[in-house]
């Protein structure tokens, strides 16, 4: 059953896609792409489901050979386990209700069949990354679906911002991808396959390693990872991301919130086996950097869709510091609740602007150009002054629908728009208890905390710290969302009186993510015995940890201990060894120290965040504004965004183009000179002489024997005078002549 | 009267005929050259006709009687091109009608 | 040569055939050409009443006399509109013919007194019975049949084609 069911998930988008492309070829649209591409989506969400039955047991694997060059041969196929199934569900679930969202969101659009098709064709991708078993095959669909961001965000490409944009994403996730390619280039020159899985993929193999290539498996990791730091916005990689949101906003919720993002990921668990103790490190600073760094910029933002993108960059930063804390189960548990609270975030900030919009397009009446809308908006962005940035930067103008400081009290014309973000809000500010965002939260702060006390590493207690106030952070940037949009009074008038609610293809979604967003859903996770993370044979506690070194690795030479199904390690922990920190990992009702310091930090720093979003925002007993001319350096390093652009504009992108003048220069002065030197050559000398010898030699023989015939011609032609007494004259002379030559004879 | 005066008469008739072909300005006075010619061709038939052969074979007069028969074809013929070129040359000189000259 | 009245007769008939010829050739007036072809067509009738062809002699008259020497008349008369043209003569062609024309009866006046076979082939004076009645037996009963039906036929796809030919204009 398994085989046909991925089938079917794989084909069902790709067909639809695949209508859509033979139609165009034919010149004859399919009426209804958005439906086809739905119901597709919706089939492959129903395979998902029924594969979950399938594969609780053990991990299953389907491979077949793909090419065989030389003596190496490539295969393509399947892996199956919890986790890939799990991400099955999450891309078809989130992909299905991003499309029915679609059809009121982008209903209208020029190219309305051709952005489901193009929707088709990711959701593709992405089924086809998660469900490969090896690394060719994930490149594959890594760089499908970065081809399909880069199609989605430059969607509306008659805008120049978005057509900037589509660029800077798939020049910036190239960037990192150079990196993982190298890595697997590593990998494949070591170990001559890039399978993952089996007896002789890579996991294997690379588990036989001896101590000797810890550094070079190292490079490897990381390399790989820097595929991870592209396509999932991390440090400093990170500048596309908000760009991005120049895409449609179902766009930014399925691809740069909930999956393509999220495959960074995914990619980097996947590689999990394969980490050392310093690419987990890495891994992990640059995820508690990222997710601090980008949720202090989001604090400034004013427009609604680049608060959310940040805060993505900052929770994708979160996951990563979780799997290179080597909690595994957290990570993933967070990507699970982050996409379908984040998709819930853009869902229901793609209401909010379609509200806007609609007003722009004169009330209900939803036939209106997008492209042409946004290029208006980008105009009034002008007219709120008060934006000190006044240096263009690629994305620094806001449009007027989607900045926060045109909205306010929203929550009476939007009411399912309103409680559905409010719990979205909830859940990804780590309110207790009933929302999904704070068990995951948790598990990855308390797995943190874990692996510092179990190490008692520094590094872990700093990246603990990050992430701890990153939570904070996260909480009160979101409410201030919150309370800009849907709170207190409306700030633009005009707009509030315009502004409805969206059609129930919308809300539907909204709803529907709403009730995913609690963690009764997420069940699954909670099961220790459904996912379990992978052995990491290369990760070992340092020296002076407290875990003696003989119960971490057993004779197989996997680690163990960092997972607590192993009944070797529960026999230590009844032993009385500290190692509750190390099983937090899994349990994720905290029910180790680590994990109840956690919790109560992490309710603490929540609370926090949103009082003060409350007192800043809401009651405004304290003022944004003074604060902001108090702290006006660490104001403008956020608003600035850490001047990142600024040190890619004026570094990277100027050292390019001065680069690119001293080869012009080159170009025009030497390589042009050699070129024309010899055009003159040429044309001077040889072409002088050949012409010389064709007007002379040729062209004389030519015209000599022309003139010879003509001349030849104007003598013999006064024979044929045309009077035929004169041919008879000369045929009877002959006559004469004949007989009496003849006559002899 | 032997053959040789028939075919020296003949003769003299073939070579004036010829004359007026070859030097004639009108077309006219070559269709009666043509005509002496044609009648010295049927005067030597009668005549070999008379010398040659054995009295009763009479081949050679029905053959001449056939000659009369084509120049009176060919004159026909002849008038009507002459009126055909009068009308499209405006004129029935030989060396005027030179269409055909190089 | 004996000097009979026959033999005269035949001298006056050849002399009358020759000169008139002659005068055909030279003379300037084409109606006076035409008459003068008149007398040398009697002529070569007159000689062939020599020969005994006397069904071929009436031919000559009637055929000749009475049917081409009149459409060449017609022929002068459509052409220049009145019943007399001027024959115009070049001198340098006048000379290139009559030598061209010398020539050839030098020519065949050679081969005609050189031919053995030729010679001395006299007219013995045997009366022969009149030749009308055999060559209507040679026609129509036969070895002339079918070239006798074959001139008929070019004699009617001749007369057709002038008429066609002189029609032009009307058609148009």
């Amino acid at each position: 059953m398994v085989v046909p069911l991925i089938s079917l998930i794989l084909l069902c988008p790709l067909a639809a896609f695949a209508v859509f492309g033979l139609s165009g070829l034919v010149n004859r649209r399919f009426p209804r792409q958005d439906y086809l591409s739905t119901v597709a989506m919706l089939a492959a969400l129903v395979c998902s489901f029924l594969l979950l039955r399938e594969v609780v047991p053990s991990p299953e694997s389907h491979t077949v050979k793909w090419i065989s060059l030389g003596g190496v041969t490539f295969s393509m196929g399947f892996y199956l386990d919890s986790v890939t199934v799990i991400m099955l569900i999450v891309v078809t679930l989130v992909s299905s209700l991003v499309h029915i969202f679609s059809m009121g969101y982008m209903h209208g659009d020029p190219r309305y069949p051709r952005f489901f098709a193009y929707l088709s064709l990711f959701s593709f991708s992405m089924l086809f990354l998660v469900v490969s078993d090896n690394l060719l095959g994930i490149y594959i669909g890594w760089e499908l679906v970065g081809l399909c961001s880069y199609l989605l965000i430059g969607f509306w490409f008659e805008k120049d911002s978005a057509a900037n944009a589509c660029k800077k994403a798939f020049l910036t996730t190239r960037v990192g991808d150079v990196g993982m390619f190298i890595g697997m280039m590593m990998l494949f020159t070591k170990f001559q396959t890039l399978s993952l899985y089996g007896e002789g993929g890579i996991f294997a193999l690379a588990a036989n390693l001896n101590t000797g290539d810890m550094v070079w498996l190292s490079i490897a990791g990381i390399l790989i990872f820097c595929g991870a730091i592209g396509k999932s916005a991390q440090m400093p990689l990170h500048t596309w991301l908000p760009d991005a949101m120049e895409g449609p906003t179902p766009v930014s919720a399925l691809i740069h919130a909930a999956t393509m993002v999220a495959a960074g990921v995914y990619l980097t668990a996947r590689m999990f086996p394969i980490l050392t103790e310093t690419s987990s490190l890495v891994i992990a600073y640059v995820g508690g950097i990222t997710a601090l760094v980008a949720a202090t910029i989001a604090i400034v933002r004013f427009d609604i869709k680049r608060v959310l993108a940040y805060s993505t960059i900052s929770q994708l930063g979160y996951m990563m510091l979780a799997i290179g804390a080597g909690s595994y189960v957290a990570g993933l548990f967070h990507l699970t609740t982050h996409a379908f609270f984040k998709a819930l975030l853009f869902l229901g900030s793609g209401s909010v602007i379609h509200a806007f919009h609609a007003m722009h397009a004169h009330g209900h009446d939803d036939e209106h150009d997008h492209a042409h809308e946004h290029s208006d908006h980008d105009a009034h962005g002008h007219e709120h002054g008060e934006d000190p940035d006044s240096r263009h930067i690629l994305g620094s103008e806001i449009p007027a629908d989607q900045d926060m400081r045109n909205m306010g009290g929203l929550r009476h014309k939007m009411p399912i728009t309103f409680i559905t973000m409010l719990i979205a809000t909830l859940s990804i500010s780590g309110v207790p208890f009933i929302f999904s965002g704070f068990w995951s939260k948790d598990a990855i702060l308390g797995g943190v905390l874990g692996r510092a006390m179990e190490w008692n590493s520094v590094h872990h207690y700093i990246l603990f710290i990050m992430a701890l106030s990153a939570a904070g952070i996260t909480a009160f940037y979101m409410f201030r969302l919150v309370f800009m949009t849907f709170f207190g009074e409306p700030r633009n008038q005009e707009m509030y009186d315009m502004a409805h609610e969206s059609p129930k293809s919308m809300t539907v979604p909204l709803l529907i993510l709403a009730v995913l967003s609690l963690p009764v859903v997420n069940i699954l996770w909670f099961n220790e015995s459904y996912v379990k993370p992978p052995p990491q044979p290369h990760l070992h506690a340092p020296q002076h940890a407290y875990v003696s070194p003989d119960s971490n690795t057993d004779k197989k030479g996997y680690t163990v201990s960092l997972f607590g199904v192993s009944e070797a390690v529960a026999a230590e922990e009844e032993g009385g060894h500290d190692t509750h920190g190390a099983h937090g990992d899994d349990g994720h009702h905290g029910h180790g120290p680590a994990h109840t310091i956690a919790m109560v930090l992490s309710i603490c720093v929540a609370g926090l965040g949103i009082f003060l979003s409350w007192l800043f925002y809401h009651r405004r007993t304290l003022s944004a504004e003074s604060v902001a001319t108090t702290f006006r350096p660490i104001h403008n390093l956020f608003w600035r965004k850490y001047y990142f652009d600024e040190f890619y504009d004026g570094v990277l992108v100027a050292l390019t183009v001065w680069k690119a003048r001293l080869f012009a220069q080159f170009d025009g002065s030497v390589v042009d000179g050699i070129v024309n030197g010899v055009g003159v050559v040429t044309r001077d000398i040889l072409a002088a002489f050949t012409g010389a010898f064709d007007n002379r030699v040729v062209d004389g023989l030519v015209n000599r024997v022309a003139q010879v015939t003509w001349a030849v011609g104007g003598k013999i032609r006064r024979i044929q005078t045309g009077a035929i007494q004169t041919y008879l004259f000369v045929v009877l002379a002959g006559i004469v002549l004949l007989i009496l030559i003849f006559r002899a004879l | 009267m032997t053959l040789q005066h028939y075919l020296v008469i003949s003769a003299i008739l073939f070579t004036l005929g010829i004359f007026a072909v070859l030097t004639s300005r009108n077309a006219i006075s070559i269709l009666m050259g043509i005509e002496l010619i044609l009648n010295s061709c049927n005067l030597n038939f009668a005549a070999f006709s008379r010398f040659m052969t054995p009295p009763e074979d009479i081949s050679g007069q029905i053959i001449a009687i056939f000659g009369i028969v084509l120049a009176a074809a060919e004159a026909a013929v002849f008038l009507a091109i002459i009126l055909a070129i009068y009308r499209e040359f405006g004129s029935i000189r030989p060396d005027e009608v030179d269409t055909l000259k190089g | 040569m004996e000097f009979t009245l026959k033999n005269f007769i035949f001298y006056g008939f050849a002399l009358m055939t020759v000169a008139s010829a002659l005068l055909v050739v030279t003379v300037r007036n084409i109606v006076h050409a035409a008459f003068s072809l008149m007398v040398t067509l009697f002529g070569v009738a007159g000689l062939y009443v020599f020969l005994q062809a006397d069904f071929l002699a009436a031919t000559q008259v009637i055929v000749y006399v009475g049917g081409i020497l009149v459409l060449i008349l017609f022929g002068v008369m459509m052409t220049s509109g009145r019943l007399e043209m001027r024959i115009h003569v070049e001198r340098g062609q006048l000379l290139l013919g009559g030598i061209v024309s010398l020539a050839l009866l030098t020519l065949l006046l050679t081969v005609i007194a050189n031919t053995p076979a030729w010679k001395n082939l006299t007219d013995d004076g045997t009366e022969l019975p009149p030749t009308t009645e055999r060559i209507g037996e040679l026609i129509l009963n036969g070895p002339f049949l079918l070239p006798f039906e074959v001139v008929s036929v070019l004699l009617l796809v001749a007369l057709i084609g002038a008429a066609l030919i002189s029609r032009k204009e009307v058609r148009e």
